[in-house]
């Protein structure tokens, strides 16, 4: 049906052929880019909704929202209301993280940035805010280096440091149940630095180190561990698995009897994950970021229950907490710094203090000027099985330690910001 | 020879949308960053398809070379110095060694057991990226460290400061791997992949050492996903181990599948669709990947040949 001798002749079919690939571009590009009021400040959250953190992410979602939302009620960040983009980080897969933060800065030109509770995704993020010089806070990724030293000057983080937490806990620990410690550690960077951090934190105090096991990421048997740990007759057992390895090991140490000879501890524990446990796995010392059991502190009673209406029933975790703050966060830097220039807005978080209906702490919460990292108070305590008057008070505090005390000094940080000139 | 319009159409189609890209992204609600991943990606996948369509092997180990080219740049940049080129000459050398010295080892295998050995090679490079921390930054990735621009004598290449700029820059770099590889398979050798892809045994009765064929064939393909992995590299600017992990060689067969083994371009209509989809669908929902999971499906209950197949069956029918 084709003749020589043209060069080219459309025909019906290659018509056809031609559409359909036009028609697979426009499949190809279904977004329909909405056209957005100018008078909107965008606060892009690039945070995890599907995978291990999923749970973690999906609660910082809701208290980012209801932080929206009030800031909205109360006219808005310089008057311009608030929108709040959600991306899905995904749990572990930076490419993905770093895609969605490229995507909500150049294509949705957002005015701030959050994420993430990964701490590894938290990273890839900062490092992107800071090429594009995009004001960003870290909600919830704890390891050092975030604030540390591959801070930056437009990254704040909520969240506290993985040497933080262990310096609050070990002190308890040497206190109430002795100096000789065995770890349990997941084997990789995350596992090893919080090791570290408790090992440098528990030599400060005197506490040495009698053994340790390094468990594969993943394991479901520790039993070999378990009996290993025994042997080596602790005062204290320190568990640093997170996820579906912490229930896995604490169940088996509890079906081990261990709980009744040694003193099991961990470093940070989330509201989450003991909700997660059988009730009989849920002990051990740890130490929680923010708790929703603070009867004397300004806001917390009023945020507890405008969580409970929103999720119908349950309370605020610190996931909550740190989507909360992280949004107010960004409403109190424009406010300060009257304008949304990130430079001028990280110049006026320098220091900030937290107005005390948002730290929801009793010793009040600050930014600590030439690191970026917000300092509040830390709930060293017990896990519960059973909550005495509500099934979600799964936690005992047992002392409120302030973060200023326990938070490694500036030059230990080994932060230095860049600021652009 | 003239150049006959009609028998390259789809050529052409392809290099028109993708040279005038930068004028229309943003019209469609797309960025910059978006299609120069598709370019990346559909290099990648026409990669990976050079060995699985034209040479009908099955590697499910590719990302090995993906992630030995994206760590070449990422740590050349990082500890030897900080130029653009040098470090994807290095991503690109690093993986292509690689290959060479694995490809003896695995050519011999054939089917599953072929796709079975390349994982496992790949997961040893995952698991040296997983744990060696002090060089690799381990589980956090490769971070502090970002693409040059590029100085040549007659002007300069903002690939850092313009997103266009680099997306020509990658364009470039896929012209030229796909060019070659266009050449690589219209020339005598290319015409001996595709018969042992057909019938290997005949091959093998007709005197041809089809181990060392599928050797070069896989040295080539790995070379180029290489290459592909360094571009990743450079646009992220950031590399973490997942680009090693066998789920990564997983979503290039599917990227291959989904647009067309036995196609040249379909492989990057594979990509640009997987792409797409999944920036699209992950802000609209958290349950993306069933719903990637659903086209996949689709594609290969009712067009096994993959979007550009099912065209040209229709077109020469």
């Amino acid at each position: 049906m084709t003749k020589d001798g043209q060069l080219w002749r459309p025909t019906r079919r290659r018509l056809l052929q031609a559409g359909a690939v036009l028609g697979t571009a426009q499949l190809a590009s279904p977004f329909v880019q909405i056209a957005r009021a100018a008078d909107v400040v965008k606060i892009g959250m690039d945070n995890p909704l599907t995978g291990t953190y999923a749970a973690l992410g999906k609660n910082e979602l809701i208290g980012a929202q209801m932080a929206a939302d009030e800031i909205n009620a109360k006219g808005g960040i310089l008057g311009r209301k608030v929108e709040l983009l959600v991306e899905d980080s995904t749990s572990g897969d930076a490419g993905v993280a770093v895609q969605k933060a490229r995507k909500l800065i150049d294509r949705d030109q957002v005015n701030f940035i959050i994420g993430n509770v990964n701490s590894a995704l938290a990273q890839a993020i900062a490092n992107v805010a800071n090429e594009k010089s995009v004001f960003h806070v870290v909600p919830g990724g704890h390891t050092d280096s975030v604030t540390g030293k591959d801070c930056h000057w437009n990254t704040f983080r909520v969240c506290n440091t993985t040497q933080t937490e262990a310096n609050a806990v070990a002190s308890t620990l040497v206190k109430k149940a002795g100096k000789k410690w065995y770890y349990l550690t997941p084997d990789y960077a995350f596992g090893h630095t919080l090791q570290a951090g408790l090992e440098a934190a528990g030599a400060k105090l005197g506490a040495t180190k009698v053994g340790g096991a390094l468990t594969p990421l993943g394991t479901t048997d520790f039993s070999s561990y378990l009996i290993k740990a025994q042997a080596a007759n602790p005062d204290v057992i320190i568990f640093l698995q997170a996820g579906d390895d912490a229930v896995n090991a604490l169940k088996q140490a509890v079906q081990f009897g261990l709980d009744k000879r040694f003193h099991l501890a961990g470093a940070q524990q989330e509201l989450e994950v003991l909700e997660g446990l059988p009730p009989e796995a849920r002990v051990g010392t740890w130490v929680f970021e923010w708790y929703w059991k603070q009867p004397k502190v300004a806001g917390v009673d009023a945020f507890v229950a405008e969580t409970r209406k929103r999720t119908g029933g349950k309370v605020p975790t610190a996931r909550h907490y740190f989507g909360h703050t992280a949004i107010w966060t960004c409403a109190l830097a424009a406010e300060q710094a009257k304008t949304l220039d990130a430079v001028k807005m990280a110049k006026a978080m320098q220091g900030f203090q937290l107005p005390p209906e948002i730290a929801m702490m009793p010793d009040g919460a600050f930014y600590r000027a030439g690191q970026n990292q917000m300092i509040g108070d830390l709930y060293v305590g017990h896990a519960q099985s059973k909550g005495a008057d509500d099934p979600e008070d799964l936690f005992v505090v047992d002392q409120v330690v302030n973060g200023k005390d326990v938070s490694p000094t500036l030059e230990e940080t080994m932060c230095k910001q860049d600021w652009p000139a | 020879m003239r150049f006959d319009v009609k028998k390259n159409a789809l050529s052409l189609v392809v290099w028109a949308l993708l040279l005038t890209a930068p004028l229309w992204v943003d019209r469609v609600g797309a960025y910059p960053e978006l299609v120069t991943q598709v370019v990346v990606m559909g290099l990648a996948a026409m990669s990976l398809n050079f060995l699985l369509g034209y040479t009908g092997v099955l590697s499910f180990g590719h990302a090995a070379y993906f992630g030995l080219g994206a760590y070449g740049v990422g740590l050349t940049i990082r500890y030897l110095m900080p130029s653009t080129m040098a470090g994807l000459a290095v991503g690109v050398l690093v993986g292509a060694l690689a290959a060479a010295l694995i490809g003896p080892m695995i050519v011999r295998r054939r089917g599953v057991y072929f796709a079975m050995v390349t994982i496992a090679f790949g997961q040893v490079f995952y698991f040296i990226a997983f744990r060696w921390n002090n060089v690799t930054g381990g589980d956090d990735g490769l971070t502090n460290w970002h693409r040059e621009n590029l100085h040549l004598g007659f002007a300069t290449f903002k690939l850092m400061d313009s997103p266009y700029d680099f997306y020509y820059f990658v364009l470039a770099v896929f012209a030229i791997c796909t060019g070659l590889m266009a050449l690589i398979l219209r020339s005598p050798f290319g015409r001996t992949l595709i018969a042992i892809r057909e019938n290997e045994r005949r091959s093998r009765f007709l005197g041809i050492n089809v181990n060392f064929h599928i050797w070069v064939s896989w040295v080539v393909s790995c070379t180029f996903m290489s290459v592909a992995g360094a571009l990743y590299a450079l646009l992220n600017n950031f590399v973490d181990p997942r680009a090693f992990y066998w789920s990564q060689s997983g979503v290039f067969v599917i990227m291959c599948v989904m647009g067309g083994m036995r196609s040249f371009w379909g492989p990057l209509l594979g990509a640009a669709v997987y792409v797409v989809l999944q920036d699209y669908l992950s802000s609209v929902t958290p349950n993306w990947m069933s719903f990637i999971g659903l086209v996949f499906v689709a594609v290969v209950l009712f067009f096994p040949r993959g979007f550009l197949g099912v065209l040209r069956r229709r077109a020469s029918e």
